[in-house]
């Protein structure tokens, strides 16, 4: 069907007729049709670029067909189809709308073969996604959704400035590797890092996503960050300072996560952390390594989408998703737990799980390019991955003191969209050929080898040894209500008390000046009123005798000069 | 907890058959036989190590128990040292208040709180 353009028309055109179908069932199904009839669109599709035009000169692509751009096309496409599930209960226009609009602009930027409609589609997902967050209606939501939405635009607009450049520099905007050296693709390398949540540029990430609804989360978690890396693997592939970059992401987050008490932004935190492997593996550049991001990206969205989505149940149930309010829901929500535990376990790669099938390989491609620091980092981020997200999440929510609550358990098409995405999570775990088929590049890997195996075990179940240790002594930091400071805190507080010391300090000269000034202006006036006000000297009136008279000496004095 | 106090709630035939099977963790002796068999399953996988040969990529993992000992340290210096970050870094949930959600309610119109029994 390339006569449909690109996949995000079909989401465009139903996010229009949307709001014109009555709320429930039909609007639902709707929601839920659309990322099937997305993937018809392009899956038959054979390699190669479809509805090319040419638009004042530029070669404008709308529809690359590749085996990048199809794997997370599909699985754009089933994180769409399973938040659709999550959110069936969500009766709200705004979220519906704004989902469609969101989902179809990452499936649609996926897909663009030229950086023109790259932009257009970039845009688009900050402007959809932001209305996810508003959609909370709270004062909070509506300024965290402002710094987002600065934030993202600041990405796209960094973006069309590289774009510009890059077209005067090489007269094409065609969206391929790229090499760095230039103005013009350091901006664009810019506005994917900062969508990317690069270590500095990250905060909006742990910033809006605990802020948005409870399924607006589960949606941003799987598009914006993948899009970003989607688009480095295109755009940079094999650029060295992406190993780093990616390391020191997968490093920090995870001190924040051990002590953050919000576990959807703990959450939050560990997802900057797998994305540092993604970028890692997109730094490296070998097939090996492009593949396990590739593959790493597919079963990240799946594990964290899951984990987003059992976390927004208990939200949605007791109120809360701070862990010191938590604990003992295992009493009444065991399978949201059960999920829950699954999630995790696939987030902390253990075997048979998906993490497990697809971090092995960027670890493996670290180690064949013999980037042994790295290497070391990415061994530590996988432990703590688990400590944080593996044990914490479901401890704290689940287990640990119990908190009293009683919730029910999760409303069923929770249940439902927990359930698939699981029984996806294992089932990639078990089988991974099929995903292994899809990825980019013709590599034969085996993860389940015995050592890979053994060696992963010991990490995992050491650090879990290490949690209970530290538990049983105390040492473990108690969840408390807190804010901790990151980066942020420059420009949400640093920042402002600065403008707000030179606002202070313009003021104050501005306020002194005009007094100085004011002073003079007084004393002027009061001097020309002396002269000319009523009692002034040169403001007398004079009474017309006199001036006769003063006339009659004039006259009379001319008359003597004549005749002198 | 003695039979008398136990809230309706939490009669454990009210509750559903999969937490039903998980009422042993409340009993902290159970906890502590459970930390017990993770450490031996820990000393099992260090010993296992002698058994095969380890198809390595740097020297180090040529210790055994390499990958063990290092996420056991690693982590536990991961949990001290961010224990620590906390003195810096801790601060009141409304300390950007009230331009943050933190200081705030989740909104009950995005909520659906149901309680078994409350």
């Amino acid at each position: 069907m390339p006569e449909l353009l690109t996949p995000a028309t079909l989401y465009f055109a139903a996010a229009l007729i949307l709001p014109f179908l009555p709320k429930g069932t039909l609007r639902q199904t709707l929601v839920l049709l659309v990322p099937i009839a997305g993937v018809g669109v392009f899956w038959t599709l054979p390699e190669g670029t479809f509805s090319p035009y040419n638009l004042m000169g530029l070669h404008i692509g709308l529809m690359r067909i590749d085996d990048l751009s199809r794997i997370f096309g599909l699985i754009f496409s089933i994180a769409a189809f399973l938040t659709a599930i999550y959110a069936w209960h969500v009766r709200d226009t705004i979220q519906q709308v704004a989902g469609l609009l969101y989902a179809g602009s990452a499936i649609g930027a996926v897909f663009a073969a030229d950086l023109v409609t790259l932009f257009v589609f970039w845009e688009g997902t900050a402007i959809a996604s932001v209305f996810l967050i508003w959609a909370r209606r709270t004062e909070g939501a509506y300024a965290t959704g402002m710094r987002y939405l600065i934030i993202q635009v600041g990405s796209g607009v960094i973006l069309l400035a590289g774009i510009v450049l890059y077209y005067r520099e090489t007269g094409t905007v065609s969206f391929t590797q790229m090499d760095l050296g230039s103005y013009a693709t350091w901006a664009i390398f810019l506005a994917f890092g900062i969508k990317c949540a690069f270590p500095l540029l990250h905060n909006w990430l742990q910033d809006a996503y605990p802020a948005a609804t409870v399924t607006g989360t589960v949606m941003l978690s799987a598009f914006t960050t993948k899009l970003a890396v989607y688009a480095l693997a295109r755009g940079f592939p094999g650029t060295e300072i992406l190993i780093y970059i990616g390391a020191v992401m997968t490093l920090f987050p995870i001190f924040y996560a051990v002590i953050e008490n919000d576990l959807r932004r703990v959450l939050a935190y560990s997802l900057n952390n797998q994305l540092g492997f993604m970028v890692v593996g997109v730094g490296i550049g070998t097939p090996l390594a492009l593949n396990g991001t590739a593959a790493h990206a597919f079963c990240h969205i799946l594990y964290k989408a899951l984990l987003f989505m059992s976390v927004g149940a208990v939200l949605f149930r007791t109120g809360t998703a701070k862990g010191s309010e938590l604990g003992g829901l295992y009493k009444t929500m065991p399978w949201t737990m059960v999920f829950c535990v699954i999630g995790a376990a696939s987030i902390s790669a253990f075997p048979l799980f998906s993490g497990f099938i697809s971090k092995s390989l960027i670890l493996s491609a670290s180690a064949n390019e013999g980037h042994f620091i790295v290497w070391l980092i990415l061994l530590f981020a996988s432990a703590g991955v688990f400590h944080h997200s593996g044990i914490k999440i479901p401890y704290f929510a689940f287990f640990a003191h119990d908190s009293g609550k009683r919730p029910k358990e999760a409303p069923r098409h929770m249940l439902l969209a927990m359930g698939l995405t699981a029984a996806l999570c294992i089932g990639i775990g078990v089988y991974p050929a099929p995903l292994y088929a899809l990825l980019p590049y013709d590599v034969v890997y085996e993860p389940y080898t015995t050592s890979h195996v053994v060696t992963q075990l010991q990490l995992l179940f050491f650090s879990a040894l290490a949690f209970a240790v530290l538990m049983k002594t105390g040492v473990y930091p108690p969840e408390l209500r807190s804010t901790n400071l990151d980066f942020d805190w420059s420009y949400r507080r640093v920042l402002p008390s600065v403008v707000g010391g030179v606002r202070h300090a313009v003021t104050g000269t501005w306020r002194f000046a005009a007094r100085v000034a004011l002073h003079r202006v007084d004393r002027m006036l009061v001097g020309i009123y002396r002269a000319h006000g009523p009692q002034g000297l040169l403001a007398r009136t004079w009474p017309t005798g006199s001036m006769v008279l003063w006339i009659a000496v004039l006259l009379g004095m001319t008359l003597v000069l004549t005749y002198v | 907890m003695t039979g008398s106090d136990i809230p309706p709630a939490d009669d454990p035939a009210r509750l559903p058959w999969l937490s039903r099977q998980l009422l042993w963790v409340d009993d902290k002796r159970n906890v502590d036989r459970l930390v017990w068999a993770l450490a031996l399953v820990c000393g099992a996988l260090a010993l296992a190590d002698f058994l095969y040969h380890k198809h390595s990529y740097f020297p180090v993992e040529n210790i055994p128990g390499f990958y063990g000992f290092y996420g056991f340290l690693m982590c536990a210096a991961l949990v001290i040292a961010a224990k620590g970050l906390r003195v810096f870094l801790k601060r009141g949930e409304d300390y950007y208040a009230p331009l943050t959600v933190e200081s705030e309610e989740h909104p009950d119109a995005d909520l659906g709180r149901e309680s078994v029994d409350a």
